[in-house]
């Protein structure tokens, strides 16, 4: 309970449990791959001379706008990337508690993933 | 281009609110991006959606290796919220909008006067419920914590998940006093779990938005961008500020909130 500084910053080194060491490796995957994929869209935008393009590219034009170097497909995958990353932290969780036999929160994050998935669903409808 | 500076420049000023106060921010962005900016509101709305998602991935690569993240509280509490606002879009037809702003503007005013009135943080105390610890380094000391009325806190939690399907609001303004004034949970933990929270029920609508086609790159691409710039530096503030300083930068942001929503609900077109 000291409050000199040299222990306060040893205390604050934090070890982190299974659990956040997964959840913020998934984060920061995400978040370099979906930065990545937006700075091609954008740097594609500007070589073509078009600037930021308007409007996303739907699901299943992706692939074939990602292979024609369409810089808004970059930018629309940039976008889904960072959309999904809750999707794989959530999902990520739901496995670390059953790596630790936590049965009770494999059941509260099974229920939060399910009705994620069942909101988008809807939203489709 | 001027445009697009001035919008990384207010997503990076939202992305420093939004995550040092857990509360994301789609309050603050949608009106900025519908009047300052001229986006179609369905526009405006779907992008303010990425900055919520944003904030919060960003931010929690920060509290997360500081352990102030509350995970198994916010996966609990994720529950209730999610499923509020999934059933939002439903009982949306038997609720006058109107009343509705009107309802959630008292409820902010209600709140931020409540968390005025308590002064402090929440005591912390051992209730051997979702236990956890974090070290603050503006206190200098590890805070020790358990969870207090976790059957109330997941009740109202489904009210507020409720509210914010009804009003595409994140609803961070309100899982952070939930936790806090209800739950007994110390405010930097409560912030940490809110910012963790909002990115799940963000993400469902994003999905919608993005196959409903709303989703514009125009302005979702910088917006994100700036969010991102700005939730890296949010949560160290977060950090380093004392708990009493946050909670009155966020009872000031909660009565802006609240007068927005009143504004909106005269009809001022925000």
């Amino acid at each position: 309970m000291s409050a000199r500084p040299g222990q306060a910053s040893a205390a604050s080194v934090h070890v982190m449990e299974p659990i956040e060491r997964v959840i913020r490796w998934i984060l920061l995957c995400g978040i370099a791959l979906s930065v990545a994929l937006m700075a091609a869209g954008l740097v594609l935008g500007v070589a073509r001379g078009a600037g930021l393009p308007r409007g996303v590219v739907p699901l299943a034009e992706l692939p074939r706008a990602l292979a024609a170097l369409r810089p808004a497909a970059y930018l629309s995958l940039g976008l889904i990337v960072l959309i999904g990353t809750p999707f794989v932290r959530v999902a990520g969780s739901l496995v670390v508690f059953a790596r630790e036999r936590d049965g009770r929160y494999v059941l509260v994050t099974a229920v939060v993933l399910f009705v994620m998935c069942l909101g988008v669903a809807l939203g489709r409808m | 281009m001027g445009a697009l500076i001035a919008l990384l420049a207010v997503a990076f000023l939202a992305g420093v609110f939004g995550s040092m106060l857990g509360v994301g921010g789609g309050l603050i962005m949608v009106p900025m991006l519908s009047l300052a900016f001229g986006v179609p509101i369905k526009v405006a709305i779907a992008t303010s959606i990425v900055c919520v998602i944003a904030t919060s991935t960003m931010a929690q690569t920060t509290f997360v290796t500081r352990g102030m993240t509350n995970i198994r509280l916010g996966m609990l509490l994720e529950v209730a919220t999610v499923v509020g606002a999934v059933a939002g879009g439903v009982t949306a037809v038997l609720i006058d909008g109107r009343v509705l702003q009107f309802a959630f503007a008292g409820l902010l005013f209600y709140v931020a006067w409540q968390m005025n009135r308590r002064g402090g943080d929440a005591t912390p105390a051992r209730t051997g419920v979702l236990e956890a610890s974090y070290y603050d380094p503006a206190a200098r000391r590890e805070i020790e914590y358990g969870v207090r009325r976790t059957r109330l806190g997941f009740v109202l939690s489904l009210g507020a998940g409720n509210v914010s399907g009804l009003l595409g609001v994140g609803g961070g303004a309100f899982k952070v006093p939930i936790m806090n004034l209800v739950m007994g949970v110390p405010l930097k933990a409560t912030i940490a779990t809110s910012n963790l929270m909002i990115g799940v029920t963000a993400a469902a609508g994003a999905a919608i938005f993005y196959g409903r086609g709303y989703m514009d790159p125009y302005y979702a691409v910088p917006a994100a961008l700036g969010i991102l710039a700005g939730a890296r530096l949010g949560p160290r503030l977060a950090v380093r500020l004392s708990a009493r300083a946050l909670g009155i930068i966020f009872q000031v942001v909660l009565a802006v909130f609240a007068l927005m929503m009143l504004l909106r609900g005269l009809g001022f077109g925000l």
